[in-house]
């Protein structure tokens, strides 16, 4: 496949702004990029279904450039659209399906026969071909998805963002099944994802932005095309006078501590003076700082995960930091190092022309504005300082429940007790208890339909529980409905503005609802369109926003009350890397400072890891509730350390090591990552080492990788699901 | 064109409409349901027209005339009103549609041999039927008047009565319906609603059925591979076409044996007639669907197009050929006028090919040109 000054218009609006790209016979080729980037208009155009306005598109060598042209083609081709089993037919059974496919296809009876087979067998969907595609999971669906695409035994497949809205889990077993397929080599395949952290899935990505490539090549080359280093620190606040920058380890034992200099005569840091926000919750004045210098900085929990670009090594990086932390009085030891990711790279590259920021172009090469200009007016947020809610909840006094002041007396912010919520005879809820402290961001996790909007729902007065108590804000859940919704602010993906109005509008209409009189309405209204970094944009459409800058819009919308706690299912779905920052930005603030308590639904694995405390949920149960660093931790002592095995053929080494017992073992690009067993690295690396090479397979190097919470989610949830096939086959 | 490739779009689309219980019971039940709707509604008969009497002479002269009226199978007497105010709070509530009014001298006047005076009163907020019955009450005063005359001849010139009959009417006219012998506006309106409810419906299921597909994205299926577009066109179409056809039998059922409209004429150019005529509605639908990109929208546009046309300027309401200019352009343009004309010589005329061949080759013309515009438009690489 080769693409040449593409170019894709609709109407005025030009979605891809001359792309070079080629793929090669038998790589497997990722385009990366937010949503509307040009990947779709891409994929569409190499499949032969969308016509394109400039430079040439050649799939096979033969030019696709009419339809007729594109015909030629068609027939080595795979094409799977964007949604999730949007293009397969609902009251068609898997089986129905995959024939309609064959048939479509002309796939001769006997080859039929065979590959079906085979494909369901890998995909272990045998055992419901019978079953309507409308009643399979999202993870089935695209699993028969890809089927389809495939019973004609096409060379080149095109699969649009066939992981989006797809759980962890599943995403994972799409992609041990895409690598097994392609391990038999001749398939090219080109595919999408919105998913950073797929990248190294690749053999090579192209990073795409707004029509754009920002670059090419193999995943890590294109994260180490951006010279920089990656820390992590430990903000630390001392008294005026002694900072203490606290030398430590990385990772790996040879690299040596780094003592830093120290800077006398500093101020001490302008944390919060509220005396109710725990100590602990002093880091993000340092994330502060470092997030107006640098694009890439990431909170994880007490930790800083911070990209300095341009620093030739760690001591140049720490150098700066210190530079910059330091003249804030606070100090900081630093945890670890890693290597830089791809979106690391994305937000560096895009935050000088990012289309949210406010006096952002996009345009070609960008503007000189720096990173800081499209950062949202935070500083409304305090809202301690100026006199808005307290962090405390309010005694209401209207009722007398014990456990209730108990929670007051802790201070909780929410409070579940062993809710229940049944439809018909399914559970959706099975007894969740968990509670959240005000100011902290709780993420609620699990895999579709694991109950989670149903608690949100529940604990917001949406819904009522069919067991369980609670209390919110201080108020019961069950009886304080009204006080509930005075004081909580609710936003879903679902939950969407009214594109028809504008900016401003919008933020009127709820200022409106939330019952704010005319002074405190307008007055907000001022506050909240500085908050979501749309000044000057007041009087835009709000379909006009793009993504990222219309989900703040309705964080901003559900904050004009200035609740004390804030639901949000899903909101980051489809923003872009540099967006979702920026929301996160805004999140941390509220829970800092103003000391707003966060419950969180997501679906990109990284932003759990921003979050203070997780809770796991699995078939309506919470199967774990700790912080981002015990459940990894938790991972690591259950089954060992995540090492990267540099491999001649990567293939045979996933096999291999799947035969030798390490069942997690999955492709990353050229290499293979497993997860290792519990036990020292250094050994366990051995262990693995050994069995490849007793498969025959050449081991180049062995190194551990970090732990991800996508890690320790498969992990969870395939324990629970071996644990329940487990319990049914004693049953049995 | 690959059959294989045709079967296999055509299995898929009857399994999704056999098993969208929803969407398959509409597409039957709709087309019979507006068929009994219009049928049983849409009469165009003016009878039982409901009156009263307000008899100011009280002489068995003008309880004579009354009787006149009260014995109409025209008109349903509802009773006798004592005054004037009692007359128009009946005709305001709408409880009698008219009031006779027979003056205090009638019995007087007429047996002194001068002209009586009779007055009525007439709802007129529907014109059409306030003429009709205006229409009953003056044939039926004439009448009256006719017979007073002929006494009169009989008593004043000594003619005898059957010569003061011929004297007084010396035109007789001689009326004699053809095709509709008892004029029944249902038998009209039940074979022309076969005609409308066609033009209706198949363009809707039609019109759903391909952009549901294309809503959802599967038609990328179709796009990207090689299954041409005549193959698409036809797969798809297939079972759309068949249950319009199927619905055409039940509506011509519907209209002989339910409504008791004759059929007279000849079964096979009436079949290959409509066979024509569902193509060029499943066509239209066809055309909505290129057109349009969402279900709403194809709901929308398919009532736009079809339904008004249908009911409107297809005969059903209005011949054309009463239509002024303008309103029998806008009926040429439609498939409706053709289908109607062959419909009505083959019910109620009793015509057969030698009638309806010149129609079925407009049909035939506009089916042809709707679908080779529908695949000259229908593209596997857009523009979006």
């Amino acid at each position: 496949m080769e693409a040449a000054g593409f170019v894709k218009r609709y109407g005025k609006v030009e979605a891809v702004r001359g792309l070079d790209l080629a793929v090669a016979q038998g790589e497997l080729f990722g385009l990366i990029g937010p949503d509307g980037a040009g990947k779709s208009s891409l994929l569409k155009a190499v499949a032969g279904v969308l016509s394109y306005e400039g430079g040439e598109v050649r799939v096979f060598g033969l030019p696709v450039t009419t339809e007729a042209g594109a015909e030629a083609a068609k027939a080595h081709l795979g094409f799977m659209p964007q949604g999730l089993g949007r293009n397969l037919y609902g009251d068609l059974s898997i089986e129905e399906n995959i024939d309609f496919f064959a048939k479509l296809r002309l796939v001769p009876a006997a080859d039929l026969r065979e590959r079906k087979e085979r494909l369901l067998g890998m995909t272990r969907l045998d055992r419901f071909r019978a079953r309507p595609m409308k009643q399979l999971s999202g993870g089935m669906k695209q699993k028969l998805g890809l089927v389809c695409t495939l019973i004609h035994a096409p060379r080149l497949i095109l699969l649009d963002e066939p992981t989006t809205g797809v759980d962890p889990v599943s995403r994972r077993d799409f992609w041990t099944i895409l690598h097994e397929l392609l391990s038999e080599g001749g398939v090219t395949a080109l595919i999408s994802t919105a998913y950073m952290d797929e990248a190294s899935r690749f053999d090579r990505v192209a990073l795409l932005y707004q029509g754009r490539a920002l670059a090419v090549g193999p995943a890590r080359e294109v994260a180490a095309g951006t010279p920089g280093v990656v820390l992590r620190i430990r903000p630390e606040v001392v008294g005026p006078g002694e900072i203490r920058v606290a030398s430590s380890v990385g990772l790996s034992a040879d690299r040596g501590g780094l003592a830093a200099a120290e800077e006398p005569g500093a101020q001490a840091s302008s944390v919060s003076s509220a005396a109710t926000v725990p100590r602990a919750f002093e880091a993000p004045d340092a994330l502060e700082l470092l997030g107006a210098r640098y694009a890439s900085v990431r909170g994880l929990g007490r930790e800083v995960r911070v990209f300095v670009p341009g620093a030739a090594d760690e001591g140049a990086a720490t150098a700066a930091l210190h530079a910059l932390l330091g003249g804030a009085g606070i100090g900081f030891s630093i945890t670890g190092r890693e290597a830089a990711d791809l979106e690391d790279v994305f937000v560096c590259k895009v935050a000088p022309h990012h289309a949210d920021a406010p006096g952002g172009t996009g345009g070609p090469g960008g503007t000189d504005t720096p990173a800081t200009s499209d950062t949202p007016e935070l500083s409304g947020l305090d809202w301690t300082r100026d006199g808005g809610a307290p962090i405390t909840p309010i005694i209401s006094g209207a009722s007398g429940e014990p456990a209730r002041q108990a929670d007051e007396a802790q201070g909780l912010a929410i409070h579940a007790r062993g809710l229940i919520r049944d439809f018909g005879s399914f559970r959706a809820v099975d007894n969740v208890s968990f509670s959240v402290k005000p100011g902290e961001i709780f993420g609620l996790l699990g895999a579709n339909g694991a109950g989670k909007t149903t608690v949100i729902k529940m604990l917001t007065g949406i819904l009522s529980p069919t067991g369980g108590a609670g209390s919110v804000a201080g108020a019961d859940m069950l009886r304080g409905g009204r006080a509930i919704k005075e004081r909580i602010g609710y936003m879903s993906q679902a939950f969407s503005l009214y594109t028809d109005l504008t900016v401003a509008e919008n933020l009127r209409l709820y200022a409106g609802v939330y019952g704010l009189n005319r002074r405190l309405a307008a007055e907000r209204v001022v506050w909240a369109i500085k908050l979501a970094g749309l000044a000057g944009r007041e009087n835009a459409l709000t379909a006009s926003l793009p993504m990222g800058l219309s989900q703040r819009l309705a964080l901003c919308c559900a904050l004009l009350h200035r609740p004390r706690i804030l639901f949000l299912d899903e909101p980051t779905s489809g923003v872009d890397p540099l967006g979702r920052r920026l929301f996160w930005d805004i999140l941390r603030r509220l829970s800092r400072r103003a000391g707003v308590a966060v419950l969180i639904t997501t679906h990109y694995m990284s932003e759990a890891e921003y979050c203070d405390h997780l809770a796991l949920m699995y078939a309506g149960r919470v199967v774990a509730d700790a912080t981002p660093e015990a459940m990894k931790a938790a991972l690591l002592a259950d089954a060992g350390p995540m090492l990267e095995v540099d491999v001649d053929d990567p293939h045979r080494a996933v096999a291999a090591l799947r035969a030798a017992g390490f069942a997690e073992a999955a492709l990353h690009g050229g290499s293979v990552h497993a997860q290792a067993g519990p036990g020292e690295a250094r050994e366990r690396g051995a262990a693995v080492a050994a069995a490849l090479v007793a498969a025959g397979v050449n081991v180049r190097a062995v190194a551990q990788t970090p732990l991800s919470m996508e890690d320790v989610f498969v992990h969870r949830v395939l324990a629970l699901e071996a644990e329940e096939a487990g319990a049914k086959g004693a049953r049995a | 064109m690959n059959l294989i490739r045709v079967a296999a779009l055509a299995q898929k689309e009857w399994r999704e409409i056999l098993r969208d219980r929803l969407f398959f019971s509409l597409s039957f039940v709709v087309p019979a349901l507006l068929m009994l709707l219009f049928g049983y509604g849409l009469s165009l008969d003016v009878e039982n027209i409901p009156f009263a009497i307000h008899d100011l002479d009280r002489t068995p002269q003008s309880r004579d005339y009354a009787y006149r009226f009260i014995h109409s199978r025209y008109f349903d007497f509802k009773g006798y009103v004592t005054g004037e105010a009692q007359a128009q709070q009946l005709l305001g509530q709408g409880s009698v549609r008219a009031v006779i009014v027979i003056d205090r001298n009638f019995g007087r006047e007429l047996s002194a041999d001068r002209p009586a005076h009779v007055q009525t009163l007439l709802d007129g907020t529907f014109p059409y039927r306030t003429q009709v019955t205006k229409g009953y009450i003056t044939a039926i005063n004439t009448a009256v008047t006719r017979e007073l005359l002929a006494d009169y001849m009989v008593r004043v010139k000594g003619l005898s009565p059957s010569r003061a009959q011929d004297a007084v009417d010396p035109v007789r006219l001689e009326v004699r319906y053809l095709y509709n012998q008892g004029l029944k506006s249902s038998w009209g309106v039940a074979s022309k609603l076969i005609m409308a409810l066609l033009l209706m419906c198949p363009p809707f299921l039609t019109a759903l059925g391909v952009v549901r597909e294309k809503e959802s994205g599967a038609i990328y299926n179709i796009y990207a591979s090689n299954a041409t577009r005549a193959e698409f066109l036809v797969g798809k179409l297939n079972p759309y076409f068949c249950i319009a056809f199927i619905n055409a039998m039940v509506l011509w059922a519907m209209a002989c044996f339910l409504f008791g409209a004759p059929f007279k004429g000849s079964a096979t150019a009436f079949l290959f007639a409509t066979v024509l005529y569902v193509l060029c509605s499943t066509g239209i639908g066809l055309l909505i669907s290129i057109l349009v990109g969402s279900q709403v929208a194809a709901m929308i546009v398919t009532a736009v197009v079809t339904a008004m046309p249908s009911m409107l300027y297809s005969g059903l309401l209005t011949p054309v050929a009463s239509m002024n200019w303008t309103a029998r352009g806008v009926a040429a343009v439609f498939p409706a006028m053709y289908y109607g004309r062959i419909i009505e010589s083959c019910f109620l005329k009793g015509l057969g090919w030698g009638n309806a061949w010149g129609d079925m080759l407009v049909l035939a013309g506009y089916g042809a040109g709707l679908f080779a515009v529908g695949y000259a438009m229908f593209h596997k690489r857009g523009k979006t």
